[in-house]
Formats: C-alpha cells, sequence, structure tokens
C-alpha cells in the first residue's frame, strides 16, 4: 500500500477554549488532489497551515513522509517547506517586491541559481501560469485579485515543489477566474504531478479537482471519498453542505456530537460571503 | 475588587509583554548574527529608516538647540552671565536633550513604522509567507530592522548635535551678543569624556529599543486593519515609556 505523503493522526488543535481539531485523522497520498470542504471558521486553514509547522498541533502525529514536522528543527523544517508550497488566500505576496522579486523568492532562498536564472526561471513560471511577462515588473498593489492569486500561484510552483496546499484559491474571484485557476490546478498535477490539497467552499471546483474530497465537520474529517461518493451520499450533513442549505447544530442523527462547527448563518456552498 | 482586578490583569498583561519582547530578542539573537549577514536589507532598512528621517531630525534639533540656549540666556541674563550660555547648553544637549528629544521624535516615528509595515504584512500573511517560503521571518524581517535602527538612530544624534549646537550659536550671537567664536570654544571645553560617550551609548541603546519595540508589535498584531492601527498607537505610547525610563536608567549610570 502506497504510504501517505502526509499523515495525520489524531490530532487536536485548540485555540484558548477553542477546539478547532479533535481525534482528527487524515492522509494525503502522492499525486492526488484532496479537496477539504467545510463551513467558514471551522479550520481548514489551520489543517494546511500545520502541514508545514506554521501552527502546532497541541497532541497527535502530523508526518511528511514519515517524519514529525512538530519535532523538526529550523532546518528540517526549512527543507519541508521548499517540497511543500502553500498559495495563501489573499496571495500574500510581498508589496515591497516586484511580481518577479516575489517568484523568485523561494529560489534565491533555497538554490545558488545567479540573478539571471532567477529570472528566467520567474518568467517561465509566470507564463506557466498565464500571465503574460509585461506584468513581471509590476508590484502587487498595482494588479487584480486574479492576477495576485496566479502570481502567488507562479511563486509556489517556482521551486518545483512536490505538494502544493491551495487555501481558497477561488475566494473573491470571477467565474472566468474560478475556471482558469481550477485548470491550472488541473495543468500543473497533469504535467508536474505534484500532490494538492485544496481548501475551498466551492462546491463545483471542488468536483472539477479532486480525486478525494474531505468534509471538516465536528473538528474532524468523518467523510474522505471521491466526488462521487460525497454526491451519492445521503448524510444529511454532507447533503446540506452541497445544497447551501442551513441547518441548526445538532439536528441530525447522521453525526452526533456536542456540538457540529456549522454556524446558522453560514453561507452555502456558492463561496459568496 | 473590580479595579483590584483590573489592576492585576493590567501587571499580568505587562509581565507577559515583557516576556513577548524577550522571547523576540532571544529568538533574533540566535538567527540574526548569522552567514548571511543580510547586508542589503540592513543597508535598505538604514536608508529607509535613517536617511528618510534626516530632515525632521534636522529641523528638530536645530529649534531644540535654539530653544535652550534662548530659555537659558533669558534665566542667566540677569546675572549678567550669558558669556557662560555655552557651558550650560552643552551639557544640556549633549548627553541628555538631543538623545532623549531625538529619539522620542524620530525614533518613535521609526517604530510606527516599522509595526505598522510588520501588522500589515501580519495581517495580510506575508509573515506567514515568508516562513512558508522557507526562510525565517526573524531573520529576514525583525533582524535588518533592529540592525537598522540601531545603526541609524545614533548617526542622527552625532548630527542633532552638530546642528544643535549651531542652532544654539545662532541665538547666541543674535539674541544675546555672544560671540560665535566664544559660544563654541566654551560650549566644546564644558564637555567632558564621559558626555561624548553617553550621546552615542545612548543612541544606540534607544535605536535598539526602537527596533525590537516596533518589530514585536508589528509581529504580535492580531487581525484586520483595525488592529494594525491600534498596534501602531500602543507602539508609540510604549516606545515613548521604555524610553524615559532608559534615559533615567543611563543617566543614572553616567553622571
Amino acid at each position: 500500500m502506497t504510504e501517505p505523503i502526509i499523515d495525520f493522526r489524531d490530532v487536536t488543535k485548540r485555540f484558548g477554549d477553542h477546539v478547532v481539531y479533535e481525534h482528527m485523522s487524515l492522509q494525503v497520498f502522492p499525486g492526488e488532489t484532496i479537496t477539504i470542504i467545510g463551513g467558514s471558521g471551522g479550520g481548514k486553514s489551520v489543517c494546511l497551515k500545520m502541514m508545514i509547522g506554521l501552527l502546532l498541533p497541541d497532541a497527535g502525529q502530523v508526518r511528511f513522509h514519515g517524519t514529525s514536522v512538530p519535532d523538526l528543527d529550523e532546518r528540517g523544517l526549512s527543507e519541508v517547506r521548499r517540497k511543500v508550497a502553500y498559495v495563501f488566500q489573499g496571495g500574500a505576496l510581498f508589496d515591497s517586491m516586484t511580481v518577479l522579486e516575489n517568484i523568485g523568492y523561494a529560489l534565491r532562498e533555497h538554490t545558488t541559481m545567479d540573478d539571471e536564472a532567477i529570472r528566467a526561471r520567474a518568467l517561465e513560471c509566470l507564463e506557466m501560469v498565464g500571465l503574460h511577462t509585461s506584468v513581471a515588473e509590476q508590484l502587487p498593489a498595482s494588479l487584480s485579485g486574479g492576477m495576485k492569486k496566479r502570481v502567488a500561484l507562479a511563486r509556489s510552483i517556482a521551486i518545483q515543489p512536490e505538494v502544493i496546499l491551495y487555501d481558497e484559491p477561488t475566494t473573491g474571484l470571477d467565474p472566468k477566474n474560478i475556471k482558469r485557476i481550477g485548470d491550472m490546478i488541473l495543468k500543473l498535477q497533469r504535467e508536474l504531478g505534484v500532490t494538492s490539497v485544496v481548501v475551498t467552499h466551492d462546491m463545483p471546483m471542488a468536483h472539477k479537482v479532486s480525486d478525494r474530497i474531505a468534509m471538516l465537520y465536528q473538528r474532524a474529517f468523518p467523510f474522505v471519498g471521491t466526488a462521487e461518493a460525497m454526491w451519492n451520499s445521503t448524510a444529511p450533513e454532507i447533503r446540506d453542505f452541497i445544497h447551501g442549505r442551513i441547518r441548526r447544530a445538532g439536528a441530525s442523527g447522521a453525526y452526533t456530537g456536542e456540538d457540529d462547527g456549522l454556524r446558522d448563518e453560514e453561507e452555502g456552498s456558492d463561496g459568496i460571503a | 475588587m473590580k479595579s483590584f482586578e483590573r489592576f492585576g490583569s493590567l501587571v499580568l498583561g505587562g509581565l507577559e509583554w515583557i516576556g513577548g519582547v524577550a522571547r523576540l530578542v532571544m529568538r533574533v539573537a540566535r538567527v540574526g548574527p548569522r552567514r548571511p549577514w543580510g547586508v542589503d536589507d540592513i543597508f535598505h532598512q538604514v536608508v529607509e529608516l535613517g536617511v528618510r528621517s534626516l530632515p525632521i531630525a534636522m529641523l528638530i534639533t536645530l529649534f531644540i538647540g535654539m530653544i535652550l540656549t534662548w530659555q537659558f540666556g533669558w534665566g542667566v541674563e540677569d546675572f549678567g552671565a550669558t558669556m557662560a550660555l555655552g557651558r550650560v547648553v552643552s551639557v544640556g544637549l549633549v548627553p541628555e536633550l538631543v538623545p532623549t528629544m531625538l529619539a522620542i521624535t524620530v525614533g518613535v516615528k521609526m517604530a510606527a513604522g516599522m509595526t505598522a509595515e510588520l501588522g500589515s504584512m501580519k495581517v495580510t500573511e506575508q509573515i506567514d509567507a515568508v516562513a512558508a517560503l522557507g526562510a525565517d521571518p526573524y531573520k529576514k524581517l525583525v533582524w535588518p530592522r533592529i540592525c537598522a535602527s540601531t545603526i541609524a538612530l545614533p548617526l542622527l544624534i552625532a548630527l542633532g548635535n552638530l546642528i544643535a549646537m549651531f542652532g544654539g550659536m545662532l541665538i547666541a550671537e543674535l539674541k544675546f551678543g555672544v560671540p560665535a567664536g566664544y559660544f563654541y570654544e566654551t560650549y566644546i571645553d564644558e564637555l567632558e569624556p564621559l558626555n561624548y560617550i553617553a550621546s552615542p551609548v545612548k543612541g544606540v541603546t534607544f535605536g535598539a529599543l526602537v527596533g525590537i519595540i516596533g518589530c514585536y508589535q508589528g509581529f504580535n498584531t492580531k487581525f484586520g486593519t483595525e488592529a494594525v492601527g491600534a498596534s501602531t498607537t500602543d507602539t508609540v505610547a510604549a516606545t515613548a515609556i521604555v524610553i524615559i525610563i532608559a534615559d533615567f536608567y543611563l543617566n543614572n549610570l553616567f553622571f
């Protein structure tokens, strides 16, 4: 059986009194695209951040290629982060740097490439994400939301990672850009063979790009399976999430728990807040 | 009981803040002085913090020199001691007023700028992005800023001392009829080696405190743009208070 590339075992994570994860387990296998779905504020991004040690679990294990991420020293963490790229929700591009400098940042940190080689690689990545090289010298402030996300994507693939973590890659984008980002995730998986973990609310997007979908509910992932299995599921919580129906905490018998973590005022599956 | 609880939580908050600052200092002391030294980043920050503060530093110190000389001149005029103006003004300006006033004005401006910039980076996840791209945010963002403020502030103070002396000279000559040459001679003559040491030592100490507080507040900004504003305001108050307290202890040490 294939060893998981990222492995959460019995993880608990709290922020003060607020428990985000409790006895949560999840495996990500090499080459697959797994999408994490769930209500806003449920802790999906926390899961991504624990994968690269930006946040540490309070209990349980987070492993990357069998190595415990929380136990790594600075050098070890840096090595993991060289292999696992993170595409932040808002892009998190460095305001003071040009697009090209942003894309070349990890190359300057991790490689001995000279300026010319870094520039060439950054331009190549810019073209890979479908942006014209004329934006290369622009500052992030002058870019649109969709362009920022694509530059962030270019920055993450510049160092040729094994895994790309996408944090809400389509939030706030128009349908054209949503399609473009979805196509890009598929293209990167196809052409570069990267493993992808996508956090999203966008159900059509999840259906389009995922090999498997994990649904965050009651501080764990009670459902992990293919998109078809999810669509065909009769579990009320899953049906409600797919169709954007609002439900009260504990109204279903399908999953039990003290608090379902889904809020009444939560937005539906269309990603519109 | 309520006021007792409030006092307790204030003390705990203060201790927590000092603990957080100490942790930041230890972390930077561990990751900062390592190859690569980050000379380019430090130089960039010296330009950002120091060179851009030159006009305001010059203006402030010119007026400090003029005001203090005017004030002392007015006081000693009644005793016919205006010729002693240079001696009186120099010991007030060089070891005390120029370093402290510059730290409280320009230094606080530097710290607030750092907090606003790093706080904005925090709320837009840029600090996480630095870490996610395999760099150490303390090495990349904090170390250059602390180094730069520690270098820039004493240099501004050195220049400020010169400008303040010229300001004093101007008022002594034009308002009280003390010849500029005589003012200069008495000004320099009164200064002891300790005064020459105290001024840069205060500059380095205040510069380091400015960088440390500015960066700590920026890194500990909560969520949202409102938090950046709150954090920056706190930085202004915290930096000014810490500088005044540090000045008191340094004066105890030197004089």
